[in-house]
């Protein structure tokens, strides 16, 4: 079957089926696969509830459930719009240099501005933090840092003028990097530790044949030896992760390369499908179904290796999508929302100052928004080419609109969609397997392992907005909860 | 979360359902926070501050 096939096989039951209050009832009854409980669903403000199928019917008489969910729906309607139309900025995406020693398989940036591109000086880092420091003065809360990013191409390229902008802004931002390890040296590693920042690396397989087919240097060498070093020199420091990007030659890995992380004891890792912004990217392109199978299958293998030592390698992007349901605010990543992160909570910034509203954009010139050293950022945000990334709602994509699992998804990525596809109302290149993430992690919850796949302290500074009152329903009737059971309700 | 249950759930191995544990009839949960200030892309994740 064709990964659009199996696509729409996926699209026909993550649809749900109508209640008997009707089909203009928000409320869907949706099969997550699970072996006794559905999802009862209201999409629109991604209210949730696991129910086991033989107290469907009591619950949907108008028990206390629906009656909770009605008083509640507002604020969660609420909620949702706070969370996917009113943030401001928080983090960048910056790129000190065009440059990459690199020239894997799947990458965003063109090839010739990679292998020729220029470097952002002293003097321009200087004046492009002290903007962005001024912009967030208005925008980011007080008490916390906005987020810097350096990001790439490889930006270690420029590491005299990027370590001398950690050490002169540490008071004003949190500063992370995301390299491919070829150039983290003792030295390098060290300095970024003693600073405390986010440090992000790249692997793509648990062996040197696996990973250095798409990640490799222009004249052919692979990357794996570097980065194991690398991983070797960062063990025990809790603040890196490693990424995967998940292609045709690597999928059916997965497992290995957990178990590789896991066995050197990295905290998180992310294991993100290839983004087919770039036609090359296309060409390794993985199937929808075959990613499902060994990404699940990855997950279950973390899973069992925590069990087995107590020790947890996190999976950030599915721990992401986990959170979007258990508490949807408290999201740390913004792809699988909708609209995106692009352009509103972050944005990416050229060594040449012009803007993006996401890393994903640099290679695509319709998407300037306009320039650091020229133009107001608020003015930049408001651009036709920023509005068409942070306009992309979820509902207006017709494959979309009436998905349960929109707001746990988001159609990801606009950048995919426009260039693959055809435009920002179409949806990206992973459909089906976005929608079987979803319903893992209501399998997950229905069963009681979700906080297996959490990092610790996930919910710090989260309030209970809804939940069963156990105290009162223990002394009523168990399960759907008779006369005097209560609900909290924030 | 809170969760009814009337077992005590035990971590599964495996994803049959016979050697699943029983599930809480039903489940029903969320949690809130300021959404201000978070947010990143696919490529790291700088939720803490890191420790060495």
């Amino acid at each position: 079957m064709s990964a659009r096939g199996t696509n729409a096989v996926r699209a026909a039951s993550v649809r749900g089926r109508s209640t008997d209050a009707g089909d203009d009832s928000p409320l869907r009854i949706v099969d997550i696969g699970h072996h006794s409980h559905d999802v009862l669903m209201d999409a629109e403000v991604a209210f949730w509830s696991l129910i086991a199928r033989n107290r469907l019917d009591d619950v949907l008489a108008d028990g206390p459930l629906i009656a909770a969910w009605r008083a509640k729906r507002a604020a969660f309607a609420e909620e949702m719009d706070v969370l996917r139309f009113r943030l401001t900025p928080s983090a960048v995406y910056f790129n000190p240099t065009e440059r990459c020693n690199l020239d894997c398989t799947y990458c965003y940036i063109p090839a010739d501005m990679r292998r020729r591109g220029q470097h952002m000086g002293e003097t321009e880092m200087t004046a492009a933090l002290d903007r962005l420091r001024d912009y967030f003065r208005t925008t980011v809360p007080e008490g916390r840092k906005p987020q810097i990013i350096f990001h790439g191409a490889e930006p270690l390229l420029n590491r005299e003028v990027m370590f001398a902008a950690i050490d002169r802004y540490h008071d004003d931002f949190r500063f992370g990097v995301q390299t491919n390890a070829t150039l983290l040296d003792d030295d390098a590693a060290a300095f970024l530790m003693e600073r405390g920042v986010g440090i992000g690396l790249s692997l793509d397989g648990p062996v040197a044949e696996i990973a250095d087919r798409t990640r490799r240097s222009w004249g052919g060498e692979g990357t794996y030896a570097a980065v194991i070093a690398a991983m070797e020199r960062l063990r025990g420091y809790d603040g890196y992760n490693v990424i995967a990007t998940i292609n045709q030659g690597n999928v059916a890995e997965l497992t290995r390369l957990v178990e590789l992380f896991h066995a050197h004891e990295v905290p998180a890792c992310m294991l993100n499908v290839v983004r087919c912004t770039q036609p090359a990217a296309e060409t390794v392109r993985a199937d929808d179904a075959l990613v499902t199978r060994h990404y699940l299958a990855a997950l279950e293998r973390s899973h069992a290796l925590y069990r087995a030592t107590g020790r947890k390698l996190v999976v950030v992007n599915f721990a992401n999508i986990l959170i979007s349901i258990l508490a949807p605010t408290a999201r740390r990543l913004m792809c699988d929302i909708s609209p995106c992160g692009g352009g509103r909570s972050f944005f990416a910034l050229a060594p040449n100052g012009d803007l993006f509203p996401c890393s994903e954009f640099i290679g695509l010139p319709a998407f300037k928004g306009g320039n650091l050293f020229q133009d107001r950022i608020e003015d930049v945000l408001a651009s036709p080419a920023f509005r068409t990334v942070t306009g992309r709602r979820v509902e207006d994509i017709a494959a979309c609109h009436d998905c349960t699992m929109r707001h746990f998804c988001g159609a990801p990525c606009p950048a995919e969609a426009h260039e693959m596809n055809g435009g920002m109302d179409q949806t990206g290149a992973y459909c089906g397997f976005y929608a079987e993430q979803a319903s893992y992690a209501f399998r997950l919850i229905a069963d009681g392992r979700h906080d297996d796949f959490l990092w610790d302290g996930w919910d710090d500074g989260t309030e209970v907005a809804f939940s069963l009152d156990l105290a009162r329903l223990s002394r009523s009737t168990p399960g759907v909860g008779g006369e005097g059971s209560s609900w909290i309700t924030g | 979360m809170e969760r009814i249950s009337e077992t005590t759930l035990t971590p599964p191995t495996q994803t049959t359902e016979d050697r699943q544990p029983k599930a809480a009839d039903i489940i029903a949960s969320r949690r809130s926070c300021n959404a201000d200030g978070t947010g990143l892309s696919h490529y790291i994740l700088m939720d803490k501050t890191p420790r060495s």
